[in-house]
């Protein structure tokens, strides 16, 4: 419904998501220059056309998921192969009938996202230290092992719905975030994906951090006033207000703060809700 | 790509975004610069960033993973946008120094107006 409202005719239909499919294309050329990129503009049309209609709980479509772990994916310099399976980590979970996407990406693509699906992480011990990756960070980007491409997109996969842990039910959120860095994060580093190891131990840490009474009732105010905002935008200002709410030191700050926003929400979602085309009269 | 509305507000932001264009500031700090409460601040940006006269971008991973914190959204003014706020600036300090209708302007030539 709120899609409507924007007029852009770009291929993502979000032109300010951040992630977008010619942005994860430009990431997928620039480490493997001499790869055929129309797969990946496949597997994304196909996901996004079993995910339609699908939202996040955040309110975003569900294929910016897909995106957005794909994109992730494609920054650990993973062939276009892994990035497909990226797209379609979670088309098992539609209508999709059953053997269509090793009909139409072939085995490569479908064993991986099957592995992917069936893989306990905590299986891959710490000794398993298969740097495929950490090796060769500059040099031309190698070819994974297999374990490392199914991992950097089960890892993917956890690290985009940690940015995005906002949304669930805060008991949830504590099993998934102490899960994180006991498993995830440790995994991760062995395997030779530190970046996304990095992450994800601060990402978990900072949800399992006990925070200040006062900052979990101003904050849960903030995660209410983003409802007022476009589906699509929340978990920008959500993420935003919150970084600033926790650089405040006083309670009285931080009330003033969340007051204050809450008076400026109504124009802000205002703004965010007019039409490109009639931005110029604002 | 238009103009914003040069109320005061945005004039305020639009100078402390100035003071050191080159600098990335959060919303609170420049909350703080401009002297403007919170729920004036990001409606402003957000529109500051809609015309590109501004643009933002979430926190290296490695500086707030380090401090123990969320990541905050950076705002930085463009090139575009620094030039074109100086303009705006200008002209909007201009006009302020013309409060008079046109019938009781200073006359420039005798630099009296009249009495």
């Amino acid at each position: 419904m709120k899609a409507r409202r924007w007029p852009g005719p770009r291929r993502v239909g979000r032109a300010d998501t951040l992630l977008s499919l010619d942005g994860l294309l430009d990431t997928v050329r620039a480490h493997h220059p001499d790869a055929d990129t129309t797969t990946v503009e496949l597997a994304y049309a196909e996901a996004a056309f079993w995910h339609e209609g699908q939202t996040r709980r955040s309110g975003d479509p569900f294929i910016t998921h897909c995106l957005a772990v794909a994109a992730i994916v494609a920054d650990l310099r993973m062939p276009p192969p892994v990035v497909c399976a990226a797209l379609l980590h979670d088309v098992d979970d539609t209508a999709c009938p059953p053997r269509r996407i090793a009909g139409q990406f072939g085995d490569e693509v479908a064993d991986l996202i099957a592995a992917v699906r069936a893989t306990v992480v905590s299986a891959y011990s710490r000794a398993d230290q298969g740097t495929v990756l950490a090796s060769d960070a500059t040099g031309p980007s190698p070819s994974p092992s297999w374990e490392t491409a199914v991992l950097a997109v089960r890892l993917a996969d956890r690290l985009h719905n940690l940015r995005t842990i906002a949304f669930v039910a805060p008991a949830r959120r504590l099993l998934i975030a102490r899960e994180t860095l006991d498993v995830f994060a440790p995994v991760a580093s062995a395997a030779g994906l530190e970046p996304v190891g990095r992450e994800l131990r601060g990402l978990a840490s900072a949800v399992l951090r006990p925070a200040p009474s006062s900052y979990a009732v101003t904050g849960r105010l903030l995660d209410a006033l983003t409802l007022l905002l476009p589906a699509r935008r929340r978990a920008r200002w959500r993420e935003e207000w919150s970084a600033d709410l926790a650089a405040l030191t006083t309670r009285r700050a931080r009330v003033l703060f969340t007051l204050r926003v809450l008076l400026g929400v109504p124009r802000l979602a205002l703004l965010l809700r007019r039409r490109a085309g009639r931005r110029e009269r604002w | 790509m238009g103009t914003p509305r040069m109320t005061l507000q945005t004039q305020l932001v639009l100078r402390a975004l100035l003071e050191d264009p080159a600098e990335q500031r959060y919303g609170l700090e420049l909350c703080e610069l401009a002297g403007l409460p919170s729920g004036t601040i990001y409606p402003i940006l957000a529109r500051l960033e809609q015309i590109g006269w501004v643009d933002s971008t979430w926190e290296d991973p490695a500086v707030h993973e380090t401090a123990g914190r969320p990541r905050r959204r950076f705002y930085r003014i463009t090139q575009d946008g620094a030039a074109q706020a100086r303009d705006a600036l200008a002209r909007a300090y201009r006009s302020r120094r013309q409060p008079l209708p046109g019938w009781a302007a200073v006359d420039p030539a005798t630099g009296g107006g009249p009495s």
